[in-house]
């Protein structure tokens, strides 16, 4: 189950584990899309489905983490309602630029900012999505004030970003990347602790100053709480067998993902609870909801 | 011109391969296929398909992917004549004229109308993007929220010439599209508006539910009242083929159809549908007999179909040199590409030309293809008609429930298409015309999020509608529209065109 439509990242990916799936676990594996309220409706769908091991869910940053914090009356409860199989996918955010805006760095940045408040815009894909909360905490940690202009996805946001109507944005690396190399925009910093093979010259947020600084786009695989535990290792056996795959890991890089850091479904559950409480936190902040 | 030249010939050396012409013949099959069945869009085709693309070439696997996406173009105008079904978005204006030519027994002239406009567009316009996609995509870089906002500001104002009957029940209708257009999630602050707590409703109502409701369902209602007329609209199948009074009328339609839907389609968000109805208006606004629009004037077809297919295949523009979707198929096409380890940018077209080139000369081939594949189809399709509608209806019925619900996998979509279906049925009781209502929907929300936009990147400075060239432009030419429609001396030629009968 993808909780989003089809052909955006999450949906290819699942497309992709699924097909090795198939293959490994000699059964078909069949992707359905049920989008809706950023994720909640298919996500919520596996939370109540039956915990049998066949309905699995491509839980993500926005429906284990950000969602939960952003809605009121959350139908489910993203640590204890599921069981956290692989983390699949791990794509950092770029603070890029517009060409036309006077800043080689970080710091150049921030100056801008401090020199006329309010002047700069930044853009993102949706109101609480991981570019909106990661500018919400640049300019908390750096004490600037920008104008948040929410899209409806990232393509439009860049194409503005691109014309130099938005001056920056945080955008994933996976929609940013061309525009980066064919020099359309230019990258000023990774939003990971670690800087990012993509990009090795491109210095994190956190070494440019701005810290703590550490959000990344991530999703993974998911089952409903109650499923036992041999399916559970079962399924993150595969999985993580497959992302070893060198056909996988090659497409893994073009949505410009890192092999995961997390490979244990333990370490999936650790790392899902300590990104709600991050956003739960992040999002009381900025201020950001949705009723 | 010699690189264009050169360009070409690299292209159509990698599209007349004969697995590249065996993959465009598949998607163009799969794309009349789904476009003929209403509902099932593209969207979920090429979704299901991506899997396969894993094991094709990059070349092959766009080419398939673009095959369906034009296809179903040609199948989509299929069902809005024959049975006033739009089976694909851009085809809701083709119900208009088309199914009113159905009726008159008419069919087979509109489809091949329909089909050879398509073509005919689909020509020009690749032959636009072998010459000037890369200077086009800037043009679309320039159109910005306040750009976007004027245009449709522009449209909305055209389109009021869509209705045939009451001005004011066109513009009650056109409201209340906008109303049922601000269901779901505010872009701007997260607020959930008109959504009563149904977490189903957040995202807003799906555009091809209410198409297929208001056009679909509620005619399938009417004619289940209507006995006898049924009868006599079977019995009518005259000529399969259009006569040279058809050509004639039409081929200046086509012209500027194909011009129209050219430039819209370049525009991410929707071009494409916008230069239907624009085509529409367009084509009434010049006729000499516009009390014929919505009583099967051919050039209601021949129009509209031009421009959704121009504009479908310029929509390619700004994914293929800027590595923007201008819309859900393109993003999936970007998909695809990614899931081949290509990412698909401004480099593209320097780094992979076979891709390129190779996919708008196969664009070229997908077309030819299309139009050999539909003609020869029309004779089949018009006999579709004779079925008995105690057959035909249920089908169809079924047919749309499980488009609507493949389009998101929910139940609730098809509960939602059935109240527009009532809905419909309720409007054509009381002569109101659905048309209107959709492009209000469509339009309505584009233009709440360009304006705030607009708004919010001005600091709330609304001269900023007037002070940009492109936005003042169409500013002014919105102004010129709304006088000429509103002083009382061109009234009584208002007149002429909005009403239909008397």
């Amino acid at each position: 189950m993808v909780p989003y439509a089809a052909g955006g990242p999450v949906d290819l990916s699942a497309r992709l584990i699924a097909a090795s799936l198939q293959q490994a676990l000699a059964q078909p594996v069949v992707v359905e899309n049920k989008p809706g309220a950023g994720g909640n409706i298919g996500a919520d769908f596996v939370a109540k489905s039956a915990p049998d091991g066949y309905t699995l869910v491509m839980g993500a940053i926005a429906t284990h983490a950000i969602n939960p914090a952003l809605y009121p009356k959350f139908p489910y409860d993203p640590v204890r309602d599921f069981r956290h199989i692989a983390l699949l996918v791990q794509v950092p955010n770029v603070l890029v630029v517009s060409n036309d805006l006077p800043a080689r760095s970080v710091a150049d940045l921030i100056r801008l900012a401090k020199a006329e408040p309010g002047r700069l815009d930044f853009a993102s894909g949706s109101t609480g999505s991981t570019g909106h909360l990661a500018g919400e905490l640049f300019k908390q940690l750096t004490g600037t004030y920008m104008v948040h202009i929410p899209y409806k996805g990232s393509a439009p946001a860049v194409a503005d970003l691109i014309a130099g109507r938005v001056q920056l944005m945080f955008d994933n690396l996976a929609s940013a990347l061309p525009q980066i190399q064919a020099g359309k925009a230019r990258a000023l910093a990774v939003t990971t602790a670690h800087r990012s093979s993509f990009l090795p010259e491109l210095p994190t947020l956190e070494e440019a100053g701005v810290r703590p600084f550490d959000l990344t786009t991530w999703w993974g695989l998911m089952a409903p709480a109650g499923t036992p535990q041999p399916i559970v290792d079962r399924l993150a056996a595969e999985a993580s067998k497959a992302l070893l795959a060198p056909q996988l890991r090659e497409r893994w890089r073009a949505m410009g993902s890192e092999p995961p850091t997390i490979k244990t479904p333990a370490e999936f559950t650790a790392f899902v609870e300590h990104e709600r409480k991050l956003y739960a936190e992040l999002v009381k902040r900025s201020g950001a909801t949705v009723d | 011109m010699e690189q264009i030249l050169h360009n070409l010939v690299i292209g159509f050396g990698v599209a007349v391969t004969p697995i590249h012409l065996f993959y465009a013949l598949v998607g163009c099959l799969l794309g009349t296929l789904i476009g003929v069945l209403p509902g099932i869009g593209p969207v979920a085709t090429i979704a299901m398909l991506l899997p396969i693309t894993f094991n094709l070439s990059p070349v092959a696997a766009l080419i398939m992917l673009a095959g369906i996406y034009y296809g179903a173009q040609y199948g989509g105008s299929t069902t809005a004549i024959l049975v006033n079904i739009p089976g694909e978005s851009s085809s809701v204006v083709t119900c208009l004229d088309g199914y009113q030519m159905a009726r008159q027994g008419r069919a087979g002239p509109a489809l091949a109308v329909a089909a050879l406009g398509s073509f005919f567009a689909g020509c020009v316009a690749t032959l636009i993007i072998a010459v000037a996609a890369p200077p086009l995509a800037e043009v679309a870089l320039k159109f910005g929220p306040a750009e976007y906002f004027s245009l449709m500001v522009f449209g909305l104002i055209a389109a009021t010439v869509l209705a045939h009957g009451s001005l004011i029940k066109a513009i009650a209708m056109v409201v209340w599209g906008l109303l049922f257009g601000l269901v779901g999630t505010d872009v701007n602050s997260g607020v959930l508006r008109f959504t009563f707590g149904v977490p189903e409703l957040s995202d807003g109502i799906g555009f091809v539910i209410v198409a297929m409701g208001m056009f679909g369902t509620a005619e399938i209602v009417a004619n289940i009242e209507m006995k006898e007329k049924r009868e006599i609209f079977t019995s009518k199948v005259k000529n399969l083929w259009p006569t040279k009074d058809d050509f004639k009328n039409s081929w200046a339609a086509v012209l500027r159809g194909t011009a129209l839907g050219s430039m819209l389609g370049i525009l991410p968000g929707g071009g494409a549908l916008l230069a239907s109805f624009g085509a529409y208006s367009l084509e009434k606004k010049v006729s000499k007999h516009p009390e014929k629009f919505g009583k099967g004037a051919i050039e209601g077809v021949a129009g509209p179909e031009s421009a959704n297919n121009a504009g479908a295949q310029t929509s390619f523009i700004p994914m293929l040199t800027l590595g923007i979707p201008s819309n859900a198929v393109m993003a999936l096409m970007i998909g695809a590409l990614m899931i081949q380890g290509i990412a698909p940018g401004p480099q593209v077209m320097n780094e992979k030309p076979e891709l390129f080139w190779g996919l708008i000369a196969s664009m070229w081939v997908g077309n030819l293809m299309l139009v050999v594949l539909n003609l020869p189809l029309i004779g089949m399709w018009v006999k579709l008609l004779t079925v008995p509608y105690r057959y035909l209806y249920p089908s169809i019925l079924v047919f749309m429930a499980i488009g609507v619900y493949s389009l998101s996998n929910n139940p609730f979509d098809v509960l939602i298409m059935g109240v527009f279906g009532v809905l419909g049925y309720i409007c054509a009781k009381l002569e109101c015309e659905p048309a209107p209502m959709i492009l209000g929907f469509i339009l309505g929300p584009l233009m709440e999020e360009n304006l705030r936009r607009a708004m919010l990147l001005s600091r709330g400075d609304p001269t900023v509608f007037f002070t940009k060239p492109i936005s003042a432009g169409f500013m002014i030419a919105s102004i010129a529209l709304l006088v000429v429609v509103a002083l009382p001396a061109i009234r009584k030629k208002r007149e002429e065109v909005f009403v239909e009968e008397g």
